[in-house]
């Protein structure tokens, strides 16, 4: 085993066992709370030396607290690990470049980066307007692009490294009221599949989760899903994956999307061509209308059909319209 | 003429040249009166100039259809808004927005600066943004409208040196289902094309395309201009939400990123356990687009 090393020196009497990340060193940005913090903590039980970085905003980003990223170093420094904290914003190349230094300044390497940090602005798309798209875009695209480019140079000079970033089902599946997320989160599977073509020769990987867990950015969420008798699982179980694609056993795992809920992982389907109309020289518009409907698009859904009256009239059963009268008139 | 965009308004972007021109034109054959929006950028975003909308309008014209021209900016809220406005001003209504515009800035990650990232996202997916609001405002008041986005499949698949443009082309999609949601209802759908057509932006591209080591010719804008036509028929009421591959005469349906292969745990896994299991059950037939190379010593491998 390469870790027998480091388990014979100081840290074999510790709780933990040898950890899977033993000497490689992490940057887990949005590290203070949620999976973030419970990322940054099993990574470190993993013998990894984590900075822990968090500006300590709101959920929407407003306001500043340097508190729960400290909180978070101490927790993993009382537990005999090794972590120092990071206050800045991912939102600037500045920032990236901010936080990734204090790896290099403080361990000389970053082993690992997980893009996690993030914040909500959730508002029907009619209501939305440029600063709550504006801002959330800042802080999960171009703050993924910001941490991302201060990491990958010294990952490829190590020729090894592992970037982790944070999509999510409501950009790769949608969710109403989450235009400004969706979009940003989408973007981030666009950009991981590009890294992990580009930075792969260097020995570099990168992939993507989706994940749900309960945190403050899923509160509503939590109480939706009790309606229904669903509990959102807690976010520790997020952090065996990431730990999982940082450590060394996941060298091939590259350009991949990972759903995690609970104990469950699921590959996400890559959007591939699903079905297929061909016609040498191309399609008229009537051919369409006619191929469309009965060779592409049949037997899925549409996931936001338009209200009964506002079909087209060819689209209108009448039948529905008659039977509709006499069964309001029986209530 | 055909008609079956009869008092339809559309508003292009991007139309000046390339699919964006080849919709327009499209469109306003089938009827519909059309705003045709370009910049006049060069393919990096730069210079600014009047000119190919201009030119699309007047051959609009000269075949006996409807159309203005707008030389706004789609990456800012501005420019959208009046976009949206001259369709309004021009034609008094909107009921089919189209979002071609785009530009490229392609370069290896590691030599991407900010200034290749930060212009194509907001011609991208700021521009999708700025467009798609104001659209769909009007649209929710006239309980009708047809948005038709444009994502690629370097967005949906990946390429190399294309972190800018793809990111913003998969978060094209991303909006394009959460708007297919929200806007629904109202009748208004909201669908994405990743196309590959010959244009200045895939110019040699269509060389290093193969099928079979024979070098491939990409489709026509053409092709991919009769599939955003039909979605933005009536006919095609119950479409939404959908991507469309569209290449020369292959039109597919892409696969929505949703749950795949799944392994599940009471309680929590430990990392010996996933390394042990995930890529076995998740992985199994899924390669790795850029493995490195084999004489790179790559901790972890020789055990595999």
């Amino acid at each position: 085993m390469r870790s027998t090393e480091q388990a014979d020196t100081e840290t074999s009497s510790t709780s933990t066992p040898a950890g899977a990340l033993e000497a490689k060193v992490a940057v887990v940005t949005g590290a203070g709370r949620g999976i973030g913090r419970r990322v940054a903590l099993y990574l470190a039980q993993q013998g990894a030396r984590v900075v822990v970085n968090d500006p300590g905003v709101s959920p929407d980003g407003t306001g500043q607290d340097q508190a729960p990223a400290d909180q978070v170093v101490a927790e993993i420094v009382a537990a005999g690990g090794e972590a120092v904290a990071s206050h800045d914003s991912v939102a600037s190349m500045e920032g990236g470049s901010r936080i990734v230094s204090v790896a290099l300044d403080t361990w000389g390497r970053v082993d690992i980066l997980f893009n996690n940090a993030g914040i909500l602005r959730d508002r029907m798309f009619i209501k939305m307007n440029e600063a709550d798209w504006d801002a959330v875009m800042a802080v999960h695209l171009k703050g993924a692009f910001a941490c991302t480019k201060a990491a990958a140079a010294h990952m490829q000079r190590q020729r090894c490294g592992r970037i982790i970033n944070a999509s999510s089902s409501s950009g790769l599946v949608g969710n109403a009221a989450q235009s400004n997320y969706g979009a940003a989160k989408s973007a981030i599977a666009g950009f991981t599949r590009v890294l992990a073509r580009d930075l792969g020769r260097y020995g570099i990987t990168c992939n993507a989760i989706a994940p749900m867990a309960a945190t403050r950015l899923t509160v509503g969420m939590a109480d939706m899903a009790a309606k229904y008798g669903l509990v959102i699982p807690e976010p520790e179980y997020v952090a065996p994956l990431i730990a999982y694609l940082a450590s060394d056993a996941a060298w091939n795992v590259n350009g991949q999307i990972f759903y995690v809920f609970g104990g469950s992982v699921c590959l996400a389907q890559p959007p591939v061509a699903r079905r297929t109309i061909f016609k040498p020289g191309g399609w008229t518009v009537e051919e369409l209308i006619e191929a469309v409907p009965t060779q592409l698009t049949q037997f899925t859904d549409n996931p936001g059909p338009p209200a009964e009256h506002l079909r087209p009239a060819f689209a209108r059963p009448p039948a529905a319209e008659a039977m509709a009268a006499p069964h309001e008139g029986a209530e | 003429m055909a008609d079956k965009l009869k008092d339809r308004v559309a508003a292009v972007t991007g139309a000046g040249r390339g699919i964006g021109r080849a919709v327009a034109l499209a469109l306003a054959s089938e009827g519909a009166a059309v705003v045709v929006n370009d910049y006049g950028v060069a393919v990096d975003g730069s210079g600014p100039g009047g000119g190919p909308a201009q030119e699309v309008v007047d051959e609009v014209v000269a075949k006996g259809g409807r159309a203005i021209a707008s030389f706004d900016s789609v990456a800012t809220v501005e420019g959208g808004e009046s976009i949206v406005k001259a369709a309004l001003e021009g034609f008094g209504r909107l009921d089919i927005l189209v979002n071609t515009a785009g530009i490229l800035r392609d370069r290896d990650f590691l030599g991407m600066t900010e200034d290749e990232w930060d212009p194509v996202v907001a011609v991208h997916l700021k521009g999708h943004y700025c467009t798609c609001h104001p659209a769909a405002i009007q649209m929710r008041h006239q309980r009708y409208g047809r948005i038709i986005n444009f994502s690629s499949p370097s967005g949906l698949l990946g390429a190399y040196g294309q972190a800018n443009f793809a990111a913003a082309k998969a978060g094209v999609v991303g909006l394009t289902r959460v708007l297919a949601r929200e806007l629904g209802r109202n009748a208004i759908t909201v669908n994405a094309i990743a196309p590959m057509a010959e244009t200045r932006l895939t110019e040699g591209l269509s060389q290093a395309v193969s099928v079979g080591g024979k070098p491939s010719r990409l489709g026509t804008p053409e092709q991919v201009a009769a599939m955003v036509t039909y979605l933005a028929t009536e006919e095609a009421w119950n479409v939404n939400g959908k991507v469309f591959y569209v290449s020369g005469g292959g039109i597919s349906l892409a696969y929505e990123e949703d749950m795949g292969r799944a392994i599940n745990k009471d309680g929590m896994w430990s990392v010996g356990e996933l390394a042990a299991v995930l890529p076995r059950a998740l992985l199994e037939g899924v390669a790795n687009p850029a493995p490195p190379p084999p004489d790179l010593p790559i901790p972890g491998r020789a055990q595999s």
